[in-house]
């Protein structure tokens, strides 16, 4: 099942099935299936037309995303004879912060890790020289090994998730990222 | 200035302290303010563009400091820096850098044999 041209594998679990997307990792995923109220032990051919939509359209911008739909709490709401559409909206305070709105996924969690490396190159921290030389940024050892800090340590970073280069563009092994 | 250790719960200055703190979440937040060191010359360097000797490298860098040089100890020497304002928030040790940069001196082939 393809969202967003992100492939969900078919057979997995959704809030699995959510870290394909670059910045999700298995605790959003379970915190956007409970906002579109997707039991966690649905699988992904089960999900329908309106819940694959709904995610799409939550996927694509979280930050301008519809707030999440008030549900009718047991023992409290049925008792009182507001109709839930009628209920008010509660103010801004009481929600708290929204997670599930400040979340970068894609190409925006990208951009931002790689404006975060641009910054420390900048103003020339320690950060930035690292990543410039492709070492360990955080103090550990570069006797041996510190394999994984030459493979993603650079200026412009691309990040983890596993997407195609364009036919023609590779750039060959040795400067595989 | 440095807080006391009992209020920083054994955690290091530049984290700051835990303490609990009503929100939607109830975690413990850190709640100390930035580390930073008073700098007496401060006023008298900004007058006389001089540069502030330091070795107080955990000390964040404050809004007021833009505009400022400052020289920072990396152990050995002092490192000089003009504080921009891209740099506030960051501490002052992150751009004197400690440790110098392996690089390979190539021993003459007649010192090599007269050493072995």
């Amino acid at each position: 099942m393809f969202v967003l041209g992100v492939n969900l594998p078919d057979n997995h679990l959704v809030w699995r099935a959510l870290r394909s997307f670059y910045g999700l990792n298995y605790h959003t995923g379970k915190q956007v299936c409970a906002r579109f109220q997707i039991h966690l032990k649905c699988r992904v051919s089960e999900l329908s037309n309106t819940q694959l939509a709904a995610l799409g359209a939550f996927l694509s911008s979280p930050a301008t995303a519809a707030p999440p739909l008030r549900c009718r709490r047991a023992g409290i709401d049925e008792q009182s004879a507001v109709p839930l559409s009628a209920a008010p909206p509660a103010p801004e305070r009481a929600r708290g912060r929204d997670v599930l709105r400040e979340l970068k996924l894609e190409s925006e969690g990208r951009r931002v890790i790689r404006e975060n490396i641009a910054h420390h190159r900048e103003i020339g921290t320690y950060v930035g020289r690292r990543h410039a030389m492709h070492l360990p940024v955080r103090g550990q050892k570069t006797k041996r090994n510190a394999r994984t800090a030459a493979r993603l340590n650079r200026i412009d970073r691309r990040g983890f998730a596993t997407w195609c280069v364009p036919f023609g563009l590779e750039l060959g092994p040795s400067s595989a990222r | 200035m440095r807080p006391s250790l009992v209020r920083l719960g054994g955690r290091s200055a530049w984290k700051g302290a835990l303490t609990a703190k009503k929100s939607p979440v109830c975690f413990l937040i850190p709640t100390a303010g930035p580390y930073f060191v008073a700098f007496p010359n401060l006023r008298e360097a900004r007058e006389n563009g001089e540069a502030i000797k330091t070795q107080a490298r955990s000390c964040t860098i404050l809004p007021n400091f833009v505009g400022l040089k400052f020289e920072i100890h990396n152990g050995k020497h002092y490192i000089p820096l003009m504080v921009t304002d891209k740099m506030v928030g960051h501490k002052l040790g992150e751009f004197a850098p400690t440790r110098k940069p392996f690089s390979y001196k190539c021993v003459a082939r007649n010192v090599l044999e007269a050493i072995c």
